[in-house]
């Protein structure tokens, strides 16, 4: 898929001009010139230089630069140019490995042993060693001030660290982790020196630090020793706040920046139409579900549950919610994990079957209330759809609105009837975090006994085949009973200008091609 | 008229204190706390625990006030609990900014509400009058936001690229050499205060004009341009200055709108992230210096109208 400059800039030679034989002479110059340039060179004529301004959606006073504890959404853009973890998921949901050379398990998963890539260097011309690795999983583990990853870090074995060789250590787990190498690869987990200090942040990205004014911008440089020969492309980068969607658009449509992320679903067809800019849209597995706690009434009985996943016309939901920008789901999340359940049929709304499950569990012409807020693009127009496609099977929902402050606040986890926004994850992850009873983000306080049985087996598990039936049987006892009401997948919609090129759309749902701004150049 | 202007700023540190005593207990109030709005839905039990103790929120409320009281008696305005940095050096920058865009946006509006005020009371009920008059109540009915939104369509997306359709102030450089990022608000703020400024002035000025000495002065002879600048226009300046006063006020205390259109790092923008972050410190900071900014400016508009008025004047000797 990569353009071929050569190619274009002897077709541009031709265009717009009458053909005359010193056009077509070049022409035939310019396309020989393309044959015969070996693939090196090719790469030499993307443009470099430049000074590169990207303006992401929110940030305020509380925005950090902590490799290890991104809070608002300018945190993880400036994490992606800054810091690398060891491996993770790319734009194309392939796990690649970043900074480690491999990461493989002993026989019972509960033993891992990573080894580094050799010449791999910091902002600071230090080289990257196990020591380095070994202190910022340390760091993000630490009991006294856990970071964002620790949670689904939580079992490795703290003295468990044991040094190998220069590049190479081992980690041992409490219990057998079959996926340990993919937990391993979020975004908040990357890698940092032994002296770090988050107020002059060092790290192995493209990109190195300049200055941050928090609830502003913060300026990087480019990090010329990157391990990715070639990039990054551009001299610097800077990454400006916007917390108002309006602003954001209005900034790139004047020339002021070159790209913007989170751009809001319905303005997605206006901006392709726009000349000058281009859409970024990428069909991602990030989900927006409804939440019902399966140990409150009425959500207890499970015939309630059911009812209320089949009040929802699915499609209609994508259209008004996202404009259409997303696909539907089917009650199940990670649809790009290898083991998704896609045998399972497709729900679609059926109110006579809702009524009669509601019916049966004696709660005719049901009315809960709802608690909304607007945390991600999509989630308060999903329900105000839902209030009205409950109607037609008599139930009345009431729909209350807190902010975001509140929502999040005491009473978070703990809503009878709630929402909530997830990225791509993979499957076992993804329930790490929020399908166990001891997960940071249980929703639905979903305890089954035999869905644990079935996850603690699948954990075990090294063999793909194997693990995937297993886990096939524990979608299976989510999709009959659980507390999700997961009605699609959205797209992540982003948009650049028509000066620079190389954002590629990213099916891990994070913006701006996983902020990828070590490929971007200028045209 | 210095005893007056003492009793007066006295009467304005009570009233601030005063002040300080509400936004703290409504903050307070305010569910969650700073710990819950800085992790949001990053908040684990442990996390929360460990920054609550780092940022001194375990402590009873009326301890950390009165911690909080003694540090500002000191002029020490304390630390952002957001960013954990100086609250005097989170808000230089911004009160700079604001202070200067309601400076370019007075500049413009004063004169030009005065001059067209003048001239609608002058030719009042003829063509001008009639226009200025729609004009002043089509922009008054419209909001901030959709004059703003509209100037940008004209001037820097749709129309023609003239003008920045976002503040992005390049650091280092002070703003008055960046002015043209900061030209598209004070319109903006400009387009919304004159209407109403004019409309004082010209209701003012239409009393003043049917009053009798104004008769007089007619009679005498005087030139119509000397009648309204010498003998009119001081005496109906008095609501004039007080509408000022007022709109002036409204402008330091940072228009919110204005600057989220614009992305304009002004206070306003900042107090609201400061009550999203229950950033008690940054909240308290900005709350008493716009109110201290009100207090100031009605006592400034007070000591004016007591100058232009000489019947005042006479009677405080």
């Amino acid at each position: 898929m990569r353009i071929d400059n050569c190619g274009i800039l002897s077709l541009r030679a031709l265009h717009g001009r009458t053909i005359t034989r010193r056009g077509v002479l070049l022409g035939a110059a310019g396309a020989a010139s393309a044959a015969l340039l070996p693939m090196t060179a090719r790469a030499q004529t993307v443009k470099t230089g430049g000074r590169l301004i990207v303006g992401c959606a929110g940030g305020g006073a509380k925005d950090k630069l902590d490799a290890h504890s991104p809070v608002s959404n300018p945190d993880i853009a400036r994490g992606f140019a800054l810091y690398e973890p060891l491996a993770k998921r790319n734009a194309n949901y392939e796990f690649e490995m970043i900074l480690a050379e491999e990461i493989s398990p002993n026989p019972t998963a509960d033993l891992w042993t990573l080894r580094l890539k050799q010449g791999i260097v910091f902002h600071n011309g230090k080289a990257m060693t196990a020591d380095d690795a070994i202190f910022s999983i340390q760091r993000i583990i630490d009991p006294k001030n856990p970071k964002a990853g620790a949670a689904g870090l939580s079992d490795i074995d703290a003295a468990g660290f044991k040094k190998l060789d220069d590049r190479t250590f081992s980690i041992r787990l409490k219990q057998p982790f079959a996926t340990f190498d993919v937990q391993l690869g979020e975004y908040a987990n990357g890698i940092v020196p032994v002296d770090y200090d988050p107020q002059k942040p060092v790290g192995t990205g493209p990109f190195k630090f300049v200055s941050f004014t928090p609830g502003d911008r913060s300026v990087f440089a480019a990090h010329k020793q990157y391990w990715r020969s070639g990039q990054p492309y551009v001299d610097e980068l800077v990454i400006v706040d916007f917390p108002d969607d309006t602003a954001r658009i209005n900034a790139l449509l004047s020339g002021q920046i070159h790209a913007i992320d989170n751009v809001p679903f319905a303005q997605g067809r206006i901006l392709e139409a726009t000349p000058g800019v281009k859409a970024l849209v990428a069909n991602t597995g990030a989900w927006l579900p409804f939440t019902m706690r399966v140990d409150q009434a009425p959500f207890d009985d499970v015939r309630v549950r059911q009812a209320m996943r089949l009040l929802v016309d699915r499609k209609q939901m994508v259209e008004q919610a996202l404009s259409g920008q997303g696909t539907i789901a089917n009650d199940l999340y990670s649809p790009f994990d290898p083991a998704y359940a896609k045998g399972l049929p497709q729900r679609h709304q059926d109110l006579d079957r809702a009524k009669s499950l509601l019916k049966a569990a004696g709660h005719e012409n049901l009315e809960v209330e709802l608690v909304t807020s607007s945390v991600a693009a999509g989630v308060v127009e999903a329900a105000q759809v839902l209030v009205e496609q409950a109607r037609g099977a008599g139930v009345k929902i009431n729909l209350r609105k807190v902010d975001s402050g509140v929502f999040y606040g005491d009473n978070y986890l703990k809503w009878a009837f709630a929402q909530d926004f997830w990225f791509t994850r993979d499957y076992l992850p993804q329930v790490s975090a929020c399908a166990l009873p001891g997960s940071p983000y249980n929703e639905t306080h979903w305890d089954d006994a035999e869905f644990q049985k079935l996850i603690a087996e699948a954990r075990k598990t090294l063999d793909k085949e194997r693990r995937a039936a297993i886990l096939q049987d524990a979608q299976l006892l989510e999709y009959e009973k659980g507390g999700y009401i997961i009605w699609g997948f959205r797209n992540q919609i982003d948009a650049y200008s028509g000066k620079v090129a190389g954002f590629q759309p990213s099916r891990t749902g994070t913006p701006l091609g996983n902020y990828g701004f070590g490929a971007v150049h200028f045209v | 008229m210095i005893a007056i202007l003492l009793r007066r700023l006295g009467l304005g540190a009570v009233t601030l204190f005063f002040v300080s005593l509400l936004v703290f207990g409504t903050t307070q109030a305010l569910p969650g706390d700073a710990a819950q709005a800085i992790l949001g839905k990053e908040a684990t039990p442990a996390r929360l625990a460990a920054l609550r103790e780092r940022l001194h929120l375990d402590e009873p409320v009326w301890q950390q006030y009165g911690k909080w009281l003694a540090n500002m008696a000191r002029g020490d305005l304390g630390r952002s609990l957001a960013t954990e940095e100086p609250v005097s050096q989170l808000i230089a920058g911004r009160v700079g900014n604001s202070g200067f865009l309601v400076a370019l946006s007075a500049l413009i509006a004063i004169p030009l509400s005065l001059a067209l005020g003048v001239i609608s009371a002058a030719r009042r009920d003829q063509a001008i009058d009639h226009a200025l008059t729609t004009g002043a109540l089509v922009l008054a009915a419209l909001p901030e936001f959709v004059i703003g939104i509209a100037l940008i369509l004209v001037f820097a997306t749709n129309l023609v690229h003239l003008l920045p359709a976002v503040t992005l102030l390049a650091e280092g450089v002070p703003i008055w050499r960046q002015i043209d990022q900061a030209i598209l608000p004070a319109v903006t703020l400009d387009l919304a205060v004159i209407p109403y400024m004019s409309r004082i002035m010209r209701a003012s000025m239409i009393e003043v004009l049917e009053s009798d000495y104004v008769q007089m002065a007619r009679l005498k002879g005087l030139s119509p341009r000397r009648v309204i600048l010498r003998h009119a226009l001081p005496n109906a300046l008095v609501p004039f200055v007080q509408v000022t006063a007022l709109q002036l006020a409204w402008l330091a205390g940072g228009v919110v709108v204005v600057e989220f259109v614009f992305r304009y790092p002004g206070i306003g923008a900042a107090l609201v992230d400061g009550v999203a972050n229950r950033d008690l410190p940054v909240v308290q900071a900005l709350t008493l210096m716009v109110g201290g900014i009100y207090v100031l400016l009605n006592m400034v508009a007070d000591m004016a109208t007591i100058l232009l008025t000489p019947r005042l004047r006479t009677a405080l000797r």
